[in-house]
């Protein structure tokens, strides 16, 4: 073998190592976020696991931000919960909440684990304060593969039986979990559903390794500030729902529906059916209904169907909607206002603060008489 | 006094010795070249295709749907790799192993060695094997490292990309086999090779029944990890009738025919005579 020859394979094996060795790596290590730059969504999906039915995602800033909100904010003032909220936790949902994923995982194959519920939130978190809220309410701390666990149970060692007419019955404590998987990351779920979050991410097992989920998040258009979708047959199918039901249900495979918030409402549902007469049935329907709103004579109602637009061709059937600031004015105003929506100002800009009372004016001096 | 005879090496070892000089022989001809283009056109789309998607190209948008790179990996897998390059490299390097000695009438040199005749075509086979396993399979790697991150996690395709390395290995060790048979029997053995995979293996499989079982595809197809494309009327044809053997009847089927062949093979050589135009 010439000297040539051997520097060729060597060259080819080292690509080969090379290769393989980043493959592993990304396998065992979680994956390489710098190579995945172009991916959809946000980098946090790496902590959906892989099974996750329906996956969620708000971008918590810019709805807080948006012009519906501010005047939302000024025709319902008391938001006393959100105040507690923020006493509570030191958490100003307004600003220190950047966006949050949701997820929301299939059962185990065993037929037994509930659906489990997860929200990862990205933001600025003070953990200590977190931290002492849960253990004030009895949550303990503990650790999984390297990350923080504050756990915390809906009961406690004095309320674990139930009394009922044939006899005491233990309770099921229901264990949620918040976790602080980075620094400004945190995570609240049921112990499951926590535990497998943390392990997709390690594992690199998580819904970015699902084509068929991530197919539909890469469709999520950009500029949308909530979006949601979800494989409905799993959803179904775990639904445990009477038979005379479920097979009345429409056969749609997946959802997802993609919402930008402004000044108002803009939005896409989409359905993908099994099949074109599936697809074909659910367009009717949906048809057959905005005909019948159309027939209520009420304008709100019919500005609203005005705004819905049916489309879609063979398994797709696809619904937008635009609801216009000025719809959103027929709101009435319930707490404490006077009139309606449109009553406030419209755009930021308008969003002025009062003026402020022009300061007393300096006495003159006296002129003395010449 | 008489020098003694040395004893003459035995199959294996001479095996070895002319997989020795052939592997550097058979890197370095023409072949190359078209070996280079057949493997490199992936490599060079793949990195194109990088590039467009980092300018923002909607290109992988198909019917309104945007592909991830796991999909488009797979797609690249299934068109170019396993029905193209693995049987053609196959064809091109198989049939050559004899009878390019036949055209360059080198074979005399080979033969009047002391070494058995089946042992120049396994060495030759094994530096077939080679070849194109340091050629193919870096290729497969750089296609996985450019496209799957798009959309797609490298981490969660590895192990597609581990089957897809096996499943491209065991079908060039077959189709070489397959194609080293015909190269040592057949006279014109690259026309036979380029009707057996373009001609009789997609019929074959477009037809529901048990012809498919006299191809190597229908074997090497069963083990792919990704979904076939329906890119064609002829793969669509063969999506309907498609039955897929399972893991263990694949391999079992593809060992018998990589041994099955080469032994023929082997053998085919140890006892044809060569006849050399003059």
């Amino acid at each position: 073998m010439t000297k040539k020859t051997r520097y060729f394979m060597g060259g080819s094996a080292a690509i080969l190592v090379a290769g393989l060795g980043t493959g592993l790596v990304a396998y065992y290590g979680g994956g390489f976020p710098s190579l995945s730059a172009s991916r959809s969504g946000p980098s946090e999906l790496s902590y959906v696991p892989a099974d996750s039915a329906v996956v969620a995602f708000a971008n918590v800033r810019e709805v807080m931000d948006s012009q519906l909100r501010q005047r939302l904010k000024i025709a319902l003032p008391d938001e006393n919960g959100q105040k507690e909220f923020q006493e509570q936790t030191g958490i100003d949902i307004e600003r220190d909440i950047d966006y949050v994923v949701a997820a929301m995982t299939t059962p185990g194959a065993d037929g037994y684990r509930e659906p489990n519920g997860l929200v990862v939130a990205r933001g600025r978190f003070n953990t200590t304060q977190l931290e002492s809220l849960v253990r004030e309410h009895g949550g303990v701390v503990e650790e999984y593969k390297g990350k923080r666990l504050v756990k915390a149970t809906d009961i406690d060692g004095h309320h674990s039986v139930d009394m009922t007419e044939s006899g005491d019955v233990t309770r099921k404590a229901h264990t949620i979990i918040l976790a602080f998987l980075e620094p400004g990351l945190v995570a609240i779920g049921s112990e499951q559903a926590i535990k497998s979050s943390i392990d997709a991410q390690l594992t690199a097992h998580s819904i970015t390794s699902n084509n068929d989920m991530m197919e539909l998040i890469a469709d999520i258009d950009a500029g949308n500030n909530a979006w949601a979708v979800g494989r409905f047959d799993v959803l179904t199918q775990n639904a445990h729902l009477p038979s005379e039901i479920a097979s009345k249900l429409p056969a749609i495979k997946t959802f997802s529906a993609m919402t930008h918030i402004d000044g108002g409402i803009n939005g896409t549902l989409r359905a993908e059916t099994r099949d074109d007469q599936s697809a074909e049935n659910l367009r009717q329907v949906f048809q057959g209904l905005m005909a019948l709103g159309r027939m209520q004579n009420d304008p709100k109602a019919t500005a609203l169907l005005n705004s819905l637009q049916l489309s879609g061709s063979g398994h797709t059937v696809k619904l937008s909607f635009s609801v216009p600031s000025e719809l959103l004015d027929m709101i009435p105003i319930k707490k404490g206002g006077e009139g309606h929506l449109h009553e406030l100002p419209r755009e930021l800009h308008d969003l002025r603060a009062p003026e402020a009372p022009k300061p007393p004016t300096p006495p003159v001096p006296p002129t003395p008489d010449r | 006094m008489e020098r003694p005879i040395p004893k003459a090496p035995g199959f294996f070892a001479s095996a070895l010795r002319v997989f020795d000089f052939s592997v550097g022989e058979m890197l370095w001809s023409r072949r190359t070249i078209f070996m280079a283009l057949v493997v490199g056109a992936p490599v060079v789309i793949s990195v194109v295709m990088r590039l467009l998607d980092a300018l923002g190209a909607p290109i992988f948008r198909v019917n309104g749907m945007t592909m991830a790179g796991p999909a488009i990996f797979g797609l690249m897998i299934w068109v170019f790799f396993l029905r193209f390059t693995v049987p053609v490299l196959g064809v091109f390097y198989g049939t050559s192993l004899i009878a390019d000695e036949v055209e360059d009438k080198t074979i005399t040199y080979l033969f009047t060695r002391p070494i058995p005749k089946g042992s120049v075509l396994v060495g030759k086979y094994l530096a077939y094997l080679a070849c194109t396993f340091f050629v193919v399979l870096p290729s497969v790697v750089i296609v996985y490292l450019c496209i799957v991150p798009l959309r797609g996690s490298l981490g969660g395709s590895f192990l597609d990309l581990l089957k897809d390395l096996a499943m491209l290995t065991v079908g060039l060790a077959a189709y070489g086999a397959v194609f080293a048979f015909i190269g040592a029997r057949f006279k014109r053995p690259l026309l036979i090779g380029l009707f057996f995979i373009f001609g009789w293996e997609p019929t074959a499989l477009a037809f529901p029944g048990y012809l498919k079982n006299f191809t190597v595809a229908y074997y090497v197809q069963a083990m792919v990890p990704h979904a076939m494309p329906n890119d064609s009327v002829m793969s669509l044809i063969q999506g309907i009738f498609r039955e897929t053997p399972s893991l263990g009847q694949s391999l079992i089927s593809l060992a018998v025919i990589l041994g099955l062949f080469l032994w023929a093979a082997a053998v085919s050589v140890e006892r044809k005579e060569y006849i050399l135009e003059q």
